[in-house]
């Protein structure tokens, strides 16, 4: 008898748990904004002096904005006006995004916010666009930023709305001991791949930026120029062309095992690189060079840019109109074009400079300086892209 | 009564805690990944076509039959090797097996990214092992990266130390005077081993069996470090489909298929748990 009740009870405790639980998950679909209201209105918004950066990716963009907010918050002409401060979300960890979050922010009509200025580009500039639209930053004021002369790089997307402030490109990186003359253009790359099969690889796109670009780009060759910066799904129609070139040198790639193999990650054909089991790869510019400052990669690994390029990117400041302090957000960017910041950009980051080189100690980066930012490949198929890595994975990452 | 009702309730208010963090954390994700995974993505209406997908569609067909090879020759390898190692360790006594016994525990504190990356310094065709034979004039190319062979090298690494603490406690608990008993009524080693030993410890075997198995059909580093591009095992064609194709109906199916191949073993540990031993009646 006892037993029984015991049971009952444990049976009205387990129903309630779990009406609790549903009910707990059936509001859910405004997690996404209450969240973001929370962490929006948290902030001091009604300290002008503060201004707040949202910025996101890996750690080493973490690692120059703290080098920068410090450089700012200290030795700048607007040091005595505003504090800066970051706010920053590692990319790849699993969290709400940034441009979730900026985009729910704004979808909920928030004001007021301490979203004072954010980092974006490449895709995430893209899908925030196509999410809120350019009216939701600032229409930026020139006359607000006395350095924007000083760079005339332009943002693709929403060129009135962002400040590009640094640059990065997929270039192809080799061994210079073992590839004396890089190749110039695709064609002789292909050349070269036939000429010395197994000695090159790109990591399997969806696991880093420099194998999406080299698959992409591969594919998107064969396409009107136009295509490069649509999200328009007919244009899957004309990829076959590319997916066949792309087969077609499967057979040439790096082999392991006795089979072909496309390494995860960018630092995964980097690593080949650099033990010497391949020749060439794409890469990162940044991360090339940031690693043979450090001592990580050999001396003799070198970069080069191919024609038709690699994409590239630009990185951009945008003010968001829900935010709290325009005019702090305003001197922060123009503080983001001073020689020192954009030093602090090459030194800590191997970041491409927008700005004019001569005045800048490009010591360890000449590299860098080969790099035409005018030259930069843009590429945005925002949701394409996961088509894209699909097709990728069913037709050549199966073909072994 | 209204006593035993007050034991009864301090009873269940002690456990609630565990409970309540039981339910929200394991029983009610496992309820709503199972009903998302019988959901259109698109209009949320019920379907069998996640299933379906991963038994149909040929590469993740592959997947599935990659990712049992892998685990099965693993525990095969792993349980023998660590049963070995186990009957070494109790019934030799000397210095060796004294040091082995300390250190063989070792690899169970090595975080598991360094000790992957390790390996692969090792194995890889320009590694140590490549290197070593250099010196020699001799270019050995191992081909072990993104091989299967390299993935279960890896998980031997981790689980025969884990599969052999198990066994050793087993093996541990059995008395030497019914070897003693055995021996001195005339039995052989081969004898006593068959009969006596292997039956006594033959649940162990199969717990450690079971825990290796349910551990390796879910490894992620191991495979994405040291694994091709296909065929993959499940726990990277999982993070593809839910962090790359952010297909999440897919990826709730794919994982109620690994909870179900998982808990396979899961019942036969329980079926060797439950079961008692004639002797032990």
């Amino acid at each position: 008898m006892k037993r029984k009740k015991g049971t009952s009870l444990l049976a009205l405790m387990m129903a309630g748990v779990l009406a609790v639980g549903m009910a707990g998950c059936g509001g859910s679909g405004n997690g996404d904004s209450a969240e973001a209201s929370a962490s929006g209105e948290s902030g001091d918004s009604g300290d002008k002096s503060t201004v707040t950066i949202w910025a996101t990716g890996s750690d080493n963009v973490r690692q120059v904005y703290e080098a920068l907010i410090e450089d700012f918050n200290s030795n700048s002409d607007y040091a005595d006006q505003y504090t800066a401060e970051l706010q920053f979300m590692l990319s790849g960890t699993g969290t709400q995004s940034m441009t979730d979050m900026l985009a729910a922010a704004y979808q909920a009509k928030q004001t007021d916010t301490d979203y004072d200025l954010v980092d974006v580009g490449g895709d995430d500039l893209s899908a925030l666009i196509s999410r809120v639209g350019e009216e939701a930053f600032v229409k930026l004021d020139d006359s607000k930023i006395p350095n924007a002369d000083r760079v005339s790089a332009q943002s693709s997307l929403a060129a009135d709305y962002v400040q590009p402030y640094r640059g990065t490109t997929v270039v192809l990186a080799y061994d210079s001991e073992t590839v004396p003359n890089p190749p110039q253009t695709m064609d002789e790359l292909v050349e070269w791949m036939k000429e010395h099969p197994g000695r090159f690889a790109y990591n399997a796109p969806g696991t880093g930026g420099a194998g999406d670009s080299f698959a992409r780009t591969s594919v998107y060759n064969f396409l009107p120029e136009e295509a490069m910066t649509s999200d328009d799904p007919s244009w899957e129609d004309q990829w076959d062309e590319g997916f066949q070139f792309l087969t077609d040198i499967h057979q040439y790639m790096y082999t392991s095992g006795g089979s072909i193999v496309y390494p995860n990650k960018n630092q995964g054909t980097l690593d080949l690189l650099n033990q010497g089991e391949i020749d060439m790869c794409p890469n990162w510019a940044d991360m090339v060079l940031s690693q043979r400052a450090d001592g990580t990669l050999k001396d003799t690994i070198k970069i080069t840019q191919i024609d038709p390029a690699f994409t590239g990117s630009l990185q951009s400041l945008a003010i968001p109109t829900f935010g709290s302090n325009e005019d702090g957000a305003y001197a922060f960017i123009d503080y983001m074009l001073t020689d020192a910041a954009q030093e602090i950009l090459v030194k800590d980051m191997a970041a491409i400079p927008l700005v004019d080189t001569s005045n800048l100690d490009m010591t360890g980066y000449e590299d860098v300086m080969n790099l035409d930012v005018s030259n930069f490949r843009i590429m945005s198929i925002g949701d394409l892209g996961t088509d894209f890595n699909a097709r990728w994975d069913s037709e050549i990452g199966t073909l072994g | 009564m209204s006593k035993k009702m007050k034991t009864n309730l301090v009873a269940y208010s002690m456990v609630l805690p565990a409970f309540l963090v039981v339910m929200l954390t394991v029983a009610y994700p496992i309820v709503t990944a199972i009903i998302q995974s019988f959901q259109d993505g698109e209009t949320g209406s019920f379907t069998l076509a996640n299933y379906t997908y991963f038994f149909t569609d040929k590469a993740q067909r592959n997947n599935l039959l990659y990712t049992l090879y892998i685990v099965v020759v693993t525990v095969v390898i792993a349980i023998v090797v660590a049963y070995l190692l186990a009957l070494y360790l109790r019934f030799v006594k000397s210095k060796i097996s004294k040091t082995i016994g300390m250190l063989y525990l070792l690899p169970r504190f090595v975080p598991s990214m360094c000790a992957v990356y390790a390996m692969i310094t090792i194995i890889r065709d320009s590694g140590l092992i490549n290197r070593i034979g250099q010196l020699f004039g001799v270019d050995i190319n191992l081909g072990m990266m993104y091989h299967a062979s390299g993935i279960i090298t890896m998980n031997l690494w981790f689980n025969i130390p884990f599969a052999a603490m198990m066994i050793a406690a087993g093996l541990g608990g059995i008395p030497d005077s019914i070897i003693e008993a055995a021996s001195d009524v005339g039995a052989g080693k081969l004898r006593i081993f068959w009969t006596m030993i292997l039956p006594l410890s033959l649940k162990d075997v199969v717990v450690a069996a079971t825990f290796v198995f349910m551990s390796n059909v879910s490894s992620f580093t191991t495979p994405y470090l040291m694994g091709g591009n296909a065929p993959k095992m499940l726990g990277i064609a999982l993070y593809d489909q839910f962090n790359r194709y952010m297909d999440y109906n897919r990826s709730a199916a794919l994982s109620v298929i690994m909870f179900l191949i998982c808990s396979i073993s899961a019942a036969v540990y329980i079926y060797t748990n439950l079961k008692e031993n004639d002797w032990e009646k």
